[in-house]
């Protein structure tokens, strides 16, 4: 019964958050358009550059219009559901995460359901823009395509849930965590920007198997796309991989977080 | 059946200590020194169910880490713990379902939203029967006056009535014992006084058990029959009220008003002199060796009175003396 | 002791995604001038010193000098200041200074790194004296820009969104992320008379020579008038917040 509880208590959860974000409507508008700006810019610095430079490594903008919205799609999915992961620290730092350790549920689980002023907007424009950018890329839509897509995206969010997990998890023992976040995310919206391929060798490692974003929208997309670049050797299906690699990240994660929890418990002293 | 049981309780915290500088950093990759600091050393209570404590202790004495292990934050170094029949560290949330917590310091009701939407989201967290909540609700706004304010968002009200929605909150689930720390911090007169009745009327009617931790001391005199005082992670009494006033509160003050200016070789055998100003001197004595009555005789034939009073010990007093003084069984004779 | 931590995370932190960011626009730009043909008046070699010297200017740029303006009037302490006999507007300026003047000194690492490590070119003194003056001048712009900014936090205590809207504004309009030169013909029209051009874009393509002598005084009189524009609203804007936290006691 523990399920029918957390499922009664995600749902109000989302109902706060809703009603919070129309309460502060202004607020919300403003945060919309800093969202808007946000991802505008990024594909407008990419359409101006390939504009004047319009093959990188054999991308076109097409090419690199797919891969953004593609990483776009994950990265909004992340924000939605996974964002209040990010406000452990605060919770830390301000005596509030004493309070998730005396309530009855799974301290992560509160965490996650903390009422605050989500709204799926990001999620709803990721959304719009990948099918704008799928139609205009001409990626062949397929059953392959339409099945593993939201799989992907699913695994893609999952590995930013894992990193922020692991962020987060940190503030267990450092207090400023929160520059840092800033600052992965940043690299990360940078580094996911162009094909894999234009990189050194040890970014290419670093960006597969140690923070593997390159599974949320590079290997994925090469796949969709045709581009066969021998980047490491790696098949091209392997972009049908992300769901794994999301799962098998976010648990990593997780083992983290539940060493950092018992650190902060005192067990074992 | 005691409701908490805590035997040879411990709470050792480990720190790492490392040297200054880059040499220090270096050192402390290849070895590592520990810093132990005992918090809690060998505690032990029980509590029956429906009792009414107060736990109290001066700052950095192991009172919250007492807490902290008794509702499942922290998880001991050693010794026996069982509320309701659980053991906190072994399964917190089934320890949580059953307690109650009210931090003075810090509320547990969501800031942007109406008072009452808190409760809801409390509700589904605590899964309580959706008949029950209603009750619950509507007894606790009859008895703390909630009704005026149910509809407000937190961030607009006063301390008192922020207080009064925490309590609310956390019996709200009907716990078998609720943990108050400070729980009249920063609050006016008459809004402690409403706190206070609301602890001993839910402690009467529904028998719940109450842990009080304060540094107010009237809340003690006026709710806790039985307090329990820690200092330095020990247990240095534990018993009723009363009998620490009637043990410990052994020094009274006598204020005498003289006629003339005292002379500057005040005495008076029995008592000391422990304060003067003007005409007024306060002497110090102890009641087990000298009544009122006596030194009021013996002060009367050595000096001309105009006027006389007799200050009791509180309780504030009594704690704070045996905080500094170390608790002493046997302790008979003179004052300090 | 913890300050020091502070410190000392904030200089790897700054200096270590500097590094990291230059690496990621060589390669960037490696792979664009691989595949395409390069425009024949900004070499591979030039646009990266491009990009590096913009992260270098990041470093000081993306100080919030006057925050703590923002700060005070969250919490209401601002009040407090205006009972002081202190120039206030001053003291916003100067309290932000030992933060510009901390990023400052961590451009002797960066610009070690930037000359030794990644070999940016170095133009003659001449030029070097005009881009000093003209990354003073775009400095200046950004100041009473975030000051404006932080003035709106009298009538509206949510600024963060508007200031990151216009940090990433900047970014791509200021030419910080790619050299003005390069934007399509239709945008040229009107992107450098834009304050965001006066901030980078102009010290920018001074250090790369792709503005003359000729012109330097026609630019750095376009980065003056921001500055006196911009300095305006800031006084109109602080005098209508003064006046209203006066009347409304913060």
């Amino acid at each position: 019964m523990q399920t029918r509880r957390m499922v009664n208590v995600y749902k109000q959860y989302w109902r706060i958050n809703i009603l919070t974000t129309l309460e502060y409507r202004e607020n919300f508008l403003i945060w919309f358009l800093f969202t808007f700006i946000y991802h505008g810019t990024a594909i407008a610095s990419l359409w101006i550059v390939l504009e004047r430079f319009p093959s990188m490594n054999g991308w076109n903008f097409r090419d690199m219009f797919f891969l953004y919205a593609l990483w776009m799609v994950a990265h909004a999915l992340h924000n939605t559901f996974f964002s209040t992961v990010g406000e452990i620290p605060d919770h830390i730092r301000d005596g509030e995460f004493d309070r998730l350790l005396v309530r009855p549920l799974d301290t992560l689980f509160q965490a996650i359901a903390t009422p605050g002023q989500v709204f799926p907007d990001e999620l709803v424009l990721a959304l719009i823009t990948f099918v704008a950018a799928t139609l205009y890329s001409g990626v062949h839509v397929d059953a392959v395509f339409i099945i593993f897509v939201p799989l992907i995206v699913i695994g893609g969010a999952l590995i930013d849930l894992g990193l922020n997990l692991i962020i987060s998890t940190a503030a267990f023992w450092f207090v400023k965590v929160d520059a840092l976040r800033w600052i992965f995310i940043q690299l990360e919206q940078e580094f996911t920007r162009y094909p894999l391929s234009i990189y050194s060798r040890s970014v290419r490692l670093l960006l597969t198997f140690v923070f593997p974003f390159a599974f949320m929208n590079y290997f994925p997309a090469s796949y969709f796309l045709h581009k066969h670049e021998a980047a490491l050797g790696v098949p091209p299906a392997a972009g049908l991989l992300t769901p794994v690699i999301g799962i098998v990240f976010v648990a990593l994660a997780y083992v983290f977080w539940r060493f950092g929890l018992n650190r902060y418990q005192g067990v074992g002293h | 059946m005691a409701i908490i049981e805590a035997a040879d309780l411990r709470k050792v915290f480990r720190r790492i200590v490392r040297q200054p500088g880059i040499a220090g950093a270096i050192g402390a990759l290849f070895s590592r020194e520990y810093e132990d600091k005992v918090a809690v050393d060998d505690v032990s209570f029980s509590l029956a169910e429906g009792e009414l404590v107060g736990y109290l202790g001066p700052n950095g004495a192991g009172k919250s880490t007492t807490i902290k292990m008794l509702t499942g934050i922290l998880v001991p170094t050693s010794g026996l713990l069982r509320v309701a029949g659980i053991v906190p560290s072994a399964h917190r949330q089934a320890n949580a379902q059953n307690i109650g917590v009210v931090f003075g310091q810090r509320s547990q009701l969501y800031w942007d939203l109406p008072l009452r939407e808190s409760f809801e989201l409390l509700r589904s967290i605590y899964d309580v029967p959706r008949d029950r909540y209603l009750q619950n609700m509507r007894h606790f706004a009859e008895i703390l006056d909630l009704e005026r304010f149910l509809d407000t968002p937190v961030r607009q009200l006063s301390l008192g009535e922020r207080m009064r929605g925490d309590f609310a909150a956390a019996m709200l689930h009907d716990p078998k014992i609720v943990y108050l720390d400070e729980p009249t911090i920063g609050l006016d007169v008459v809004a402690k006084e409403a706190i206070r009745v609301f602890i001993g009327q839910i402690n009467r009617e529904r028998g719940t058990t109450v842990i009080l931790t304060t540094h107010d001391l009237a809340d003690v005199e006026r709710l806790t029959p039985r307090i329990i005082l820690i200092d330095e992670g020990r247990v240095i009494y534990d018993g009723a009220l009363e009998r620490l006033r009637t043990e410990y509160g052994t020094h009274r003050i006598l204020v005498v008003t003289t006629v003339d200016l005292p002379p500057e070789d005040f005495a008076v055998p029995g008592a000391v002199v422990e304060g003067r100003e003007n005409n007024v001197v306060r002497l110090g004595f102890d009641r087990r060796s000298l009544t009122a009555e006596a030194l009021i005789r013996r002060v009367l034939e050595r000096y001309a009175i105009s006027d006389v009073s007799i200050i009791e010990p509180d309780i504030d007093t009594i704690v704070r003396r045996i905080y500094l003084e170390g608790y002493q069984k046997d302790a008979v004779g003179a004052p300090s | 002791m913890a300050r020091e931590a502070t410190y000392r995370f904030d200089v790897f932190t700054t200096v270590g995604s500097f590094v990291v960011r230059v690496y990621l626009l060589r390669m960037v730009w490696t792979a664009l001038y691989a595949h395409n043909a390069a425009p024949k008046d900004l070499s591979r070699h030039e646009i990266i010193t491009y990009s590096t010297v913009a992260l270098l200017m990041g470093i000081v740029m993306d100080i919030d000098q006057t925050r703590a303006l923002n700060d005070k009037l969250r919490d209401g302490s601002i009040a407090t200041d205006f009972m002081k006999p202190i120039n206030v507007p001053l003291y916003f300026f100067a309290d932000g200074t030992g933060e510009v003047l901390f990023h400052a000194a961590l451009l002797v690492p960066s610009v070690l790194i930037a000359l030794l490590i990644f070999h940016i070119i170095v133009p003659g003194p001449a030029v070097l004296a005009a881009f000093l003056l003209s990354f003073f001048l775009g400095y200046l712009v950004g100041f009473f820009l975030n000051f404006i900014l932080n003035c709106t936090s009298f009538w509206t205590l949510e600024i963060s969104a508007v200031q990151l809207i216009v940090t990433w504004l900047t970014d791509l309009l200021g030419g910080e992320l790619i050299p003005l030169i390069l934007f399509p013909a239709v945008l040229q029209q009107f992107i450098y008379v834009l304050p965001f051009a006066a901030m980078f874009s102009t010290p920018l393509l001074i250090y790369v020579g792709q503005i003359p002598p000729a012109r330097y005084g026609e630019v750095m009189g376009l980065q003056l008038l921001w500055i006196v524009v911009l300095g305006a609203v800031s006084a109109v804007m602080w005098r209508a917040g003064a006046r209203r936290v006066v009347v409304q006691g913060g």
